[in-house]
């Protein structure tokens, strides 16, 4: 085990754990952060996609000791009174089932925004796809990307 | 305390002021047997305080369904609560509710099995809170009008809120028999009130089993014998004991439950001080398994076994008029297909897991459940605690499908506490998920029919055969079509794999043979399928016997029959159902009940050899029987989310077995539909004011034959298996 400083949601955290360990498990057994959903552990589903410097990144797939100088934002640091347009629109189309999926779905989403503000339907699949829902709610959150593109763009 | 004797609702003063409510459906002494023991024994089903908060007690598992938002929203209709003022809290599993409402969530019975209990209990309340009114302001209970939490009197203006009534309603006599609402009153009922559970889900708040965090908890990771049944020889720790975070190494027993249908797998479990120091050494262990009888096991094997199984059979389950002889005439033809449905993975986002605590005197589990009764049920033979010792707290599920009807993770967890007497939480890994699921059980059907010289269908035989150890409500005879001669055989055999019910159970592997061979039949006489289908189930019923069963039974036959009709005569009017122009396009129907819902799926779909499958699915659309629908947009949802579901098996589904072990390990090879594969979906429910029947499950079972009936019609090519792929849609030659 070694000591890693890590830079969550704007916060300084220091957490004893081996240098192989996934950002994903750091946040989830360490920083009980637990908005970030372990899925798969093999980058196949999104379940724990986090922002590293603002990127879409599988935190599962992530080591931590990889991850100096790095800005982390989580769900929980998406903003600050769950207000994101996306956070909005998901709530507004109402697009939830189990819910499991959805933070990564979320973060995937906003990261897609902020890189295109108008994404076309081919843009919205070809970024959504690494997303696995298996509640079905696809179509759903094909419409909150568009809502929450609009709130943006307004 | 205030009660009748028929009454099963029981209401008191709550604690600190308000109206608190207990329910019991009846038939079960439960409440009865509590009521003696005091009123702090009641189950709090409803509370209004003084200020008018009213707290609804979930007792029924939340999954994806929407039952923690639809059953209240029953509730405060009839009620006449105001919206915003409902919360929820989650019951822990309580044997002070009856298994009615608290026993199993599954089946799609939810709203089914509630609907009376919670508008008897909404009225009940909204009457004592009216009678209350009434009483202060002498007036007539009739004349008084209540909505949004509160009951004016129109006469002179006077209103009071519930908040300002409970504490005084509760001293009431409970009325037996309170009015219900008319459909055309309802308030929420019909209407797409919002998820309950969407704002903690977007914050990232929302919790589940997974998320279990408890003061001195360790983390657990099993590593399970590979072949089903296998058992544990020995093993060697040495390496995993050396990574950092380890803190011990214990053999899993393999278990069978007070049910036997409750498997754990033999493995070996290494406890670390967190979850990836665990997975990372359970990599490192040497485990020497006796793999056992099934070792030598193939799927191939299997269902080549199945098959001969289904063809030879002579154990008739159902017969009707003479087939055998029937078919014996000069001059008529048989036609038989057989038709492949084989074992699906769960692949539920939240992947298995259970927390438990064991000490001494007394044992806590920590599970996402389908069944808290079935949890506490084990936690009772595994450490021979009383059921009072013993907690189940329930979460909300990542999705189940089935899946967490088992209580295999929470035995784990318990056997695993009582070996290091600390909290242990036991999370799978995707790929324990998928190899040790409790898979779809597998299913060959032969189907046959005997044609007259006339072209009509006059005989319907069908020969089943399954793996055994699942069985669902629902029985191969039961068929909606109408024949004058039916014969049905049924026969099991062993699995190679544990099965468990997914998604549509039984329906699914049964819809597929029968509605794909409706269609075989329908074209091999040249009549369209939709025709044939409603002439097929536009016949009288015939009531078997004079009894209250057999009118239970006749009424169920006739409620079928009509939705059938209605759902395909809505199909026609729709003109959905409509031979494609284009070449390569196909258009395909199937329908299926799946309890008292009724579904029926058109797709379309074009021919695309650049694919994956060698096709591509442009639109479903569906139309659906289930009585009143409570929330439309839940409703949509659980149909769409069907359609996907049964895609995914459909598309990339079933399970490869070889030598006994299951070949996939994931979502890279067990592939789901992801975002960009979603066709276009357009669900139709026909209007109703029936009572409301369940949506989960119901939109499965027809997807899979409509895609088929749908890729004979657009490629000529009859498939009779999922998943399909491209080397199943090879045409023959044409002719020059």
């Amino acid at each position: 085990m070694a000591s890693f400083q890590l830079q969550v949601n704007g916060r300084q955290h220091t957490v004893d754990v081996d240098a192989d360990t996934p950002l994903l498990w750091v946040l989830r057994d360490e920083l009980k952060l637990n908005g970030t959903k372990y899925g798969c552990g093999i980058a196949q589903c999104g379940a724990c996609t986090v922002h590293i410097d603002g990127m879409p990144i599988r935190a599962c797939c992530f080591p931590i000791g990889k991850l100096a100088g790095k800005n982390v934002t989580t769900i929980e640091g998406l903003s600050v009174h769950d207000d994101h347009p996306v956070q909005l629109a998901w709530q507004e189309i109402d697009v939830p089932q189990c819910g499991y999926c959805q933070t990564g779905q979320i973060m995937t989403a906003a990261a897609l925004l902020d890189r295109n503000p108008d994404p076309s339907d081919e843009c919205i699949l070809r970024a959504m796809k690494g997303n696995l829902c298996r509640c079905g709610t696809y179509p759903r959150i094909k419409n909150a990307i568009k809502e929450a593109a609009q709130t943006k763009m307004s | 305390m205030r009660t009748t004797r028929r009454s099963f609702i029981k209401v008191s003063a709550l604690a600190g002021g308000g109206l608190m409510m207990a329910i019991s459906v009846p038939g079960s002494a439960a409440l009865n047997r509590l009521l003696k023991e005091g009123e702090s024994q009641l189950n709090n089903f409803l509370s209004i305080d003084t200020a008018g908060n009213i707290i609804f007690t979930l007792t029924k598992h939340e999954m994806g369904q929407g039952s923690g938002t639809g059953l209240p929203m029953i509730l405060a209709d009839e009620l006449g609560a105001d919206w915003s003022k409902i919360s929820l809290v989650r019951s822990a599993y309580d044997p002070k509710f009856t298994s009615r409402e608290m026993g199993t969530t599954g089946g799609s019975s939810t709203i089914d099995k509630m609907w009376d209990i919670l508008r008897t209990a909404g009225a009940t309340a909204r009457e004592m809170l009216k009678q209350t009114a009434a009483n202060r302001w002498n007036a007539n209970t009739d004349d008084l009008v209540v909505d949004n939490g509160v009951i004016t009197n129109p006469s002179t203006d006077e209103s009071y809120t519930f908040g300002e009534l409970a504490s005084e309603a509760a001293t009431l006599d409970v009325p037996d028999n309170p009015p219900l609402k008319e459909p055309k009153d309802y308030k929420y009922i019909g209407q797409s009130i919002k998820n309950l559970i969407t704002p903690e889900v977007v914050s990232g708040k929302a919790n589940y089993g997974i998320n279990v965090d408890i003061d001195d908890m360790v983390h657990a990771s099993i590593e399970r014998c590979p072949v089903y049944k296998g058992r544990l020889v020995g093993f060697d720790d040495s390496e995993a004991r050396e990574v950092a975070g380890v803190i011990d190494v214990i053999a899993v027993p393999q278990m069978t439950g007070v049910i036997e249908e409750h498997h754990v797998q033999a493995g070996v479990a290494v406890i670390a001080r967190n979850t990836w120091s665990a997975i990372k050494a359970r990599k490192k262990l040497r485990i020497n398994w006796d793999n056992g009888d099934t070792t030598d096991q193939n799927l191939n094997d299997l269902a080549a076994r199945m098959e001969q199984k289904a063809l030879e059979t002579e154990k008739p389950v159902f017969e009707k008029g003479d087939y055998a002889s029937l078919k014996n005439q000069d001059g008529v033809e048989v036609f038989q297909a057989i038709y492949d449905n084989p074992y699906q993975a769960h692949a539920l986002m939240e992947p298995i897991n259970a927390t438990a605590h064991y000490k001494a005197d007394q044992c806590e589990v920590w599970v996402g459940t389908q069944s808290g009764e079935r949890v506490n049920n084990e936690v009772v033979k595994l450490t021979g605690l009383s059921v009072d010792q013993i907690k189940i707290n329930v979460f909300n599920s990542g999705g189940s499908f089935g899946r967490r009807f088992y209580a295999d993770s929470a035995m784990e967890a318990v056997y695993l506490s009582m070996q290091v007497q600390k909290p242990v939480k036991v999370t799978w890994t995707r790929e324990d998920e998928i190899a040790h699921d409790y898979f779809h059980p597998y299913q060959k059907s032969i189907f046959e029919a005997v044609i007259s010289e006339e072209k009509k269908v006059v005989g319907w035989h069908s020969s089943i055969s399954r793996t055994e150890g699942y069985h669902s409500g629902s029985q191969p005879w039961e068929i909606p079509y109408h024949f004058e001669n039916i014969r049905t055989y049924f026969e099991q055999e062993p699995s190679i794999v544990h099965v468990g019910a997914w998604r549509s159970v039984a329906e699914h592997s049964s819809s597929l043979g029968r509605e794909s061979f409706i269609d075989e039949l329908a074209l091999k006489l040249g009549q369209n399928p939709l025709d044939l289908r409603l002439a097929l189930l536009d016949q009288p019923l015939n009531r078997i016997g004079t009894d209250s069963f057999a009118d239970r039974v006749y009424n169920y036959q006739s409620l079928l029959q009509s939705r059938y009709l209605e759902v395909l005569q809505t199909v026609k009017e729709k003109s959905w159902y409509q031979s494609a122009q284009e070449p390569e396009k196909g258009v395909g129907l199937a329908v299926e009940n799946f309890g008292r819902t009724v579904c029926a799926h058109v797709v379309e779909l074009t021919m695309n050899n650049n694919t994956y499958n060698g096709f591509v699915i442009d639109k479903v659309r569906s139309v659906v029987h289930c009585g009143t629908v409570v929330n439309p947009h839940f409703g949509r949802g659980q149909i769409e989310g069907s359609i996907i579901f049964a895609l995914s098996a459909l598309q990339y589904g079933g399970v490869e077995v070889e030598r006994g072990r299951v070949m996939r390990s994931n979502f890279h090879d067990n592939r789901l539909v992801r975002i960009d594969e979603v066709p276009d979906m357009e669900v139709h429910f026909v209007p109703s004011n029936d009572p409301p029947n369940g949506l989960g499950e119901p939109g499965t079972p027809p997807l899979a034959p409509a895609v088929l009936n749908a890729l004979y019609a657009a490629s000529g090519v009859r498939v009779r298996k999922i998943p399909v792929l491209k080397e199943d849609l090879v045409r023959e030659p044409q002719a020059v």
